[in-house]
């Protein structure tokens, strides 16, 4: 049959990926020195934000976020692809017998779990909120849950930048500014200034209630699972491993 | 006889070699011979590779144009051409990396295009750039190639300890890469195409980095490994090409110039049984 695997073995060679790569993340010391980063600037900020505010809540880490996640994801991303390419290990890869969405699958997920395990660092901020009061955990919970969709939104693209170039700083500069592109277009003042620019077509509403990520992340923040922002989370996640998965497919042609 | 009796070399190198006892993993990639196929010139087996009319094309660059030639088992093939002749562009279309611009390729019956899947199962493939993952270490390289390749559990430990013995890998196995020397990459990327056993061995400039020793202790291995099995390798070394060949395939400028055994070749070309000579005629002959 051609090229069409049983469940079971599709399975097993993402987790053969899977494995490789989560152990490459923990084998690399920059690794820890970009987790460190992150949770020493998020959760510092947050501390500021919390003194000055004095409120039992976790919105102003949760608000920030996705302005963090702009430098951080593609930091973790950008080696994916690019240096398979520079090592040529590409070739390695890509002539194993598995399907080039067994591969790329088995790099989102262990990116997935890496950030899962950074974003856990921050567990300590609601230790110190149940030490000092009686935070809503419910809130927290789906601030979490839209934050880990948000993760793998960015790391989604993050994948697909570094597979359109063999330099993982070229790879990092494309999903920073494909990151910005998502969160800034959510931003009050830039959907202003682009409705501005041609009133007629209202550009930056139209951005906003299309392509932001902000209209779904704060329904998690507010302390509502959506379907339509899980959808928009997933489907666009979806779209753009596929288009990781075409772009490896076309590079052999 | 090319195959060398000289145990106190070997030893030295640690390329200890064992004559391996071919036992295909996956049933459809037997190496013996099926009824109503081709008969090779040389060779009592059939094809179980055939290129026909093969083109690639990078954009509006012909990278080889008009490839034709079938492979059966047993047969210790080289392809020998210089630099940029396109022999890497056919190794990497037979190990499916790349697909073909136009003509066929087949393998064991299955086309390269639809079933590279089944066609990966049945190949070891060694790069020219001799693709390894530099931060791991050498025994859990071999084991991801391995996995990735379907093997596990006790099948997987006695393929991992038959290529550390063949390809004298035990003095550094707990090493990371990155820290082996050159000749010693090259033998974890031979061991890493070999991991799963495959029929077919392709073989991109495999004694690259290698030292006068390592040559010759490699040529043992290649010969060790030969018994039903097809091996391809590319090489711009004209006598290290004639020192292990059956068979030669002389490529240039992306043309097939040539194919045959050497004193074949020399029959044809009215040459000196010096594969060099043979290499430098057809050569001119084209220009």
């Amino acid at each position: 049959m051609p090229n069409r695997l049983r469940p079971k073995d599709f399975a097993r060679g993402i987790g053969v990926i899977f494995v490789r790569e989560i152990n490459a993340y923990f084998d690399a010391p920059i690794a820890y020195v970009y987790a460190s980063v992150f949770l020493l600037l998020s959760c510092s900020t947050f501390m500021n934000a919390f003194f000055l505010k004095g409120v039992l809540d976790m919105a102003p880490y949760f608000d920030l976020l996705p302005f963090f996640l702009i430098p951080f994801i593609p930091a973790i991303t950008m080696r994916a692809w690019a240096e398979e390419h520079s090592q040529h290990t590409i070739e390695l890869l890509m002539t194993m017998p598995l399907l080039s969405i067994q591969i790329v699958l088995g790099k989102y997920l262990s990116a997935l779990v890496f950030y899962l395990i950074v974003l856990l660092g921050t567990l300590p901020i609601v230790f110190m909120l149940l030490f000092l009061g009686s935070p809503d955990l419910g809130l927290i919970f789906s601030s979490y849950l839209g934050a880990l969709c948000l993760g793998a939104f960015f790391l989604a693209f993050g994948l697909f930048a570094s597979g359109l170039t063999r330099d993982q700083i070229v790879a990092y500069v494309i999903a920073v500014l494909l990151g910005f592109v998502f969160v800034l277009s959510g931003h009050e003042k830039v959907v202003e200034i682009l409705d501005g620019l041609a009133p007629a077509y209202r550009i930056g509403s139209l951005l906003y209630e299309s392509l932001s990520i902000a209209p779904h992340y704060s329904a998690f923040t507010r302390g509502i699972i959506a379907l339509p922002a899980v959808l928009y989370f997933t489907l666009l996640s979806a779209f753009f491993l596929w288009i990781n998965d075409l772009s490896l497919k076309r590079d052999r042609r | 006889m090319r195959r060398q009796d000289d145990s106190v070399r070997r030893k030295a190198l640690n390329f200890e070699v064992v004559y391996h006892k071919f036992v295909p993993i996956y049933p459809l990639c037997s190496p013996f011979p099926t009824p109503n196929s081709d008969v090779n010139i040389d060779f009592p087996y059939p094809p179980m590779i055939r290129v026909t009319d093969v083109a690639k094309w990078y954009g509006s660059i012909r990278a080889v144009e008009n490839i034709n030639f079938s492979l059966a088992p047993g047969e210790i093939v080289g392809f020998v051409g210089p630099n940029g002749a396109g022999k890497s562009t056919v190794l990497k279309m037979l190990a499916t990396y790349i697909l073909p611009s136009s003509g066929k390729i087949t393998i064991d019956g299955l086309d390269v295009v639809s079933h590279s899947l089944s066609i990966r199962r049945k190949i070891g493939y060694l790069s020219g750039d001799t693709p390894l993952y530099q931060a791991m270490r050498v025994d859990k390289f071999l084991k991801f190639c391995g996995k990735a390749r379907g093997l596990s559990g006790d099948i997987l430990e006695k393929k991992l300890a038959w290529v550390v013995d063949i390809c004298g890998l035990s003095p550094h196995l707990y090493k990371r890469i990155d820290q082996c020397s050159t000749g010693f990459r090259q033998r974890i990327g031979v061991g890493a195409a070999l991991i799963h056993d495959p029929p077919i061995l392709l073989l991109d400039e495999p004694t690259h980095g290698f030292d006068p020793l390592q040559v010759l202790a490699f040529r043992d291995l290649i010969q060790s490994l030969s018994e039903n099995r097809i091996i391809l390798f590319s090489s711009h070394i004209i006598h290290e090409v004639a020192a292990l060949s059956d068979r030669v395939l002389i490529i240039h400028q992306g043309n097939l110039l040539a194919d045959g055994s050497i004193d074949n070749l020399a029959q044809k070309t009215g040459q000196s049984r010096d594969l060099e000579a043979i290499f430098t005629h057809l050569v001119h002959l084209q220009n």
